[in-house]
């Protein structure tokens, strides 16, 4: 991606003042009271380019103001997740990190306005309830349960459950890529591939699992080729039950296509 | 009273829903919890959607519903171009495999028919 003006006005001081801070905050140790005042002094250097990409989605409903914040959250993000030994520039690493959290708040706040606020209460009392439940009865509990958890009609519980397949994307869900992916381990790789030799079309289906994320070709792992519940899948990758149903149903979906498109 | 639904719908991807959305109503009736239930949802997109690919053009698919005991049982048919029962070395059939706890084909007049079934897998208070 071309840096924008603001960056490519650069001088070699500014970059020099870049690199010595990095190094400094890489010396630093985790809790060292003295990071911070470095980190601010990275991120103020940088706002002209969460400034810049803000801008770009000017018009779209939002105030610039709004946008600029979002933006420096991405900002920070970037910031605190940078490592200067992989060679790249940070402003190079923070752009998209910047772009991503604006897109994830637009996200939400098409989700915000497309589904009525009561859904939107119960989806989340269900989601929490369910693990909840989950964590007290030992196993994934009925509509019946949950109905009688949060005091609500069973049509409730199953409405709340259609909402979270009725959209695309959930302010629920943990934000995609800000965790460490799960790896697969080595022992669960033979089963996977012992598996997949029984696929008449697996030459067509390798190369549409590893496009996938980790974690949503690690959840297909899981539930189809070590037959773990999604119970046992959410507990495993530490995400709610609900969110391993919507991301099996989409991958699901998506792995569908690319098949029948072979 | 008979807890038994049927549900037919026009074979075209659009309704899918439908019959996902009626997969879980019956799932809750069955009694089954909420991962068993979303299961069931996957297993009836999953099965609609593979007999959509050879239904006649202008043709139904019907999917019915009977609960037995702690038990779900749904028959998803349609009328096909082939009358083949579906291959069972596919990922489709894995994922049928993997979400059911028996799935099976039947083919008669060209109407190929996927048989799933369902068994509770906790103990409920009735």
């Amino acid at each position: 991606m071309t840096p924008p003006p603001a960056e490519r006005r650069w001088g070699a001081e500014q970059r020099t003042r870049e690199k010595e801070l990095l190094a400094r905050l890489a010396a630093l140790a985790p809790d060292d009271p003295t990071r911070q005042a470095i980190r601010d002094e990275l991120v103020v250097m940088h706002l002209p380019l969460a400034e810049h990409l803000a801008r770009r989605y000017r018009n779209r409903g939002e105030s610039l103001e709004d946008l600029v914040q979002v933006a420096t959250v991405g900002l920070i993000k970037a910031v605190d997740r940078f490592d200067p030994t992989r060679g790249n520039e940070l402003a190079t690493y923070a752009t998209p990190t910047i772009l991503g959290e604006i897109k994830r708040h637009f996200r939400d706040r098409t989700w915000a306005l497309s589904v009525p606020r009561r859904l939107q209460e119960l989806h989340s009392r269900v989601t929490i309830a369910t693990d909840a439940l989950t964590q007290s009865l030992g196993r994934s509990p009925t509509v019946r349960e949950l109905a009688e958890h949060l005091g609500v009609g069973e049509e409730d519980i199953l409405d709340a459950l259609e909402v979270r397949h009725a959209y695309a994307t959930n302010p629920l869900d943990p934000p995609e890529g800000d965790d460490d992916p799960p790896r697969s381990v080595a022992d669960s790789l033979g089963q996977v591939d012992a598996a997949l030799e029984a696929i008449e079309e697996r030459e067509t289906l390798r190369p549409l699992l590893a496009a996938l994320p980790d974690r949503e070709r690690r959840i297909i792992e899981l539930r189809f080729f070590e037959n773990k519940s999604q119970s046992q899948i959410a507990e495993e990758l530490g995400i709610s039950q609900m969110h391993v149903s919507r991301l099996l149903a989409r991958t699901l979906t998506e792995l569908r296509a690319g098949l029948a498109a072979a | 009273m008979s807890d038994d639904v049927t549900l037919t719908f026009a074979a075209d991807t659009t309704n899918v829903r439908l019959a996902r959305t009626v997969a879980a109503a019956m799932a809750a009736r069955a009694d089954l919890p909420i991962d068993q239930l979303e299961d069931v949802r996957l297993a009836v997109d999953e099965a609609v959607s593979q007999l959509i690919l050879d239904a006649r053009p202008g043709s139904t698919i019907t999917c019915a519903f009977a609960l037995d005991g702690g038990d779900l049982d749904v028959k998803v048919s349609a009328l096909t171009r082939s009358g083949d029962l579906p291959a069972t070395d596919t990922f489709s059939w894995t994922v049928l495999r993997a979400l059911c706890d028996s799935v099976t084909a039947h083919s008669a007049d060209l109407v190929v028919t996927l048989h799933l079934h369902v068994v509770r897998h906790i103990a409920v208070d009735a």
